[in-house]
């Protein structure tokens, strides 16, 4: 926890963002609307006794007031899918269409491939890569669960996603990073973190993310995402690749964001980088998550 | 298919809707129709099925969702898959009282008298697909996949009768269908 005294500076109501981090994140799920519509899904929840109270910024995503609910029958039916609040950002900002080819180069578990896929009502093609083995499995498990269609899995390093033979429409990175933002989830995951380690962890960020923009047509968009605080992670990365992309800001009616830092260690930042998003889990009550959205360069192939 | 093809290569390999038509018509009685606007692939011993889009040559570890398992006889249709195209199905089919669903959502197996012939059943539940169950001589196994079937309310004792039960009528399966 002490590491989190970096970011006294940086984080509004300081205090109150320690003060939230002992608190167990409140459970929340996805409807899934390639299997069920959202009236049908409440009514089957009333008829259940199932309390849930909907997000005031998504109308398909649900807080359960509940243990478990991952043993609930519409879980295991696939009509929704256990999902963290925030988690469901980065597709929203990604806005995927039907029809579109679309990656998601970080794809395990799969619960942002999965409503990629029902934003685009199970039309078009998305592409979900996860270089681990072991972590197909459950990436393969949660599409079939949710009635999935038009996802291809792919194994291949991110970082060397092949080019060829075609651009994609959008692309997401939902990138491994030192995840300070779910120490509501499970206290522990702050032990592991140091400067270095979250250096070492921008180096494959920056490379993950420039091949990303490699893979995306000009013009084409490339949402960045992580569920950390550090700097290094996400506006140092941002950062690294503004000479083929440029940022548009992320507005979510009903989501409080602050706006990317512009000074971190001393050292001044790029002011663009401002308009990226972080979520603070004490201004939302949620876990915490950074978000980007970049726009290719139209000249930049 | 000739029997050195897919199953040898281990890729994903073009297969026409009319193989899986023609099986699930057969079994099922699903109009060829339902499966307008799906491409289908063979990868050894399974077949999988996704919508009709771009697919770029990439190296592929699945594409779609996997429907059906050709390994055995007969062959097995997945539970993901029925809850897609099992609805239009015309026979071979069971609808399950509110009790009994919960048990088929629990993997057990269940006393049930049906006119389906024995095999591979589609199983109902207020007009919505539950899955996958393997029915014969007045018994209905659950085929639901461990990783999504209910935390059981009875005690353990039952729990390994029921096994015993699958485990009977999975081994009365062969001579059955022969």
């Amino acid at each position: 926890m002490e590491w989190l005294e970096r970011y006294r500076d940086l984080i509004p109501d300081f205090d109150g963002f320690r003060a939230v981090q002992s608190q167990a994140l409140p459970s929340s799920c996805r409807i899934n609307t390639l299997k069920i519509e959202r009236c049908a899904l409440l009514d089957r929840f009333a008829e259940n006794g199932i309390d849930y109270q909907s997000f005031n910024w998504y109308p398909l995503g649900l807080k359960l007031d509940m243990e478990s609910p991952g043993k609930l029958v519409e879980n295991l039916s696939g009509f929704i899918h256990i999902q963290e609040e925030l988690s469901m950002v980065p597709p929203l900002v990604l806005d995927p269409q039907p029809g579109e080819l679309v990656l998601d180069l970080c794809a395990s578990p799969g619960s942002k491939t999965c409503q990629i896929s029902q934003m685009m009502k199970n039309l078009g093609r998305v592409i979900a890569n996860e270089p681990s083995l072991a972590r197909i499995a459950p990436l393969r498990s949660n599409c079939e669960r949710l009635g999935v269609m038009n996802v291809a899995i792919t194994r291949y390093d991110g970082r060397r996603f092949p080019s060829r033979p075609v651009q994609f429409d959008r692309v997401l990175v939902d990138a491994p990073c030192s995840s300070e933002g779910r120490e509501r989830r499970g206290p522990g995951v702050l032990c592991k973190s140091s400067s270095k380690r979250s250096m070492d962890l921008h180096r494959l960020q920056a490379d993950l993310l420039r091949n990303a923009i490699r893979l995306t047509k000009p013009g084409g968009i490339v949402v960045y995402s992580t569920c950390t605080y550090a700097p290094e992670e996400n506006e140092l990365v941002i950062e690294s690749v503004l000479e083929t992309a440029r940022l548009e800001r992320i507005s979510i009616p009903g989501l409080l964001a602050c706006p990317g830092i512009t000074e971190w260690g001393g050292i001044n930042l790029n002011h663009e980088v401002e308009k990226t998003a972080r979520y603070y889990p004490h201004l939302n009550d949620t876990g915490g998550f950074f978000v980007a959205k970049l726009i290719k360069n139209q000249e930049y192939i | 298919m000739s029997p050195s093809s897919s199953r040898t290569r281990n890729i994903f390999e073009p297969l026409d809707t009319s193989f899986v038509a023609d099986l699930w018509g057969e079994r099922f009685g699903i109009p060829s129709s339902a499966f307008a606007g799906f491409t289908f692939f063979r990868k050894a011993n399974s077949v999988w099925a996704a919508n009709e889009a771009i697919l770029p040559r990439l190296s592929y570890e699945a594409i779609g969702m996997r429907i059906m398992n050709l390994k055995d006889r007969p062959w097995k249709p997945t539970t993901s898959a029925l809850q897609v195209f099992g609805r239009h199905a015309t026979r071979n089919l069971i609808h399950l009282d509110s009790a009994n669903s919960r048990s088929f959502m629990e993997g057990k197996t269940l006393a049930i008298e049906s006119d389906s012939e024995s095999g591979y059943v589609v199983v109902f539940y207020r007009g919505e697909v539950l899955g996958c169950g393997l029915y014969s001589h007045g018994k209905l196994v659950s085929q639901i996949p461990k990783e999504r079937r209910m935390a059981s309310s009875k005690n353990g004792a039952e729990e390994s009768a029921d096994q015993n039960a699958k485990d009977e009528v999975a081994s009365e399966m062969p001579i059955d269908m022969r």
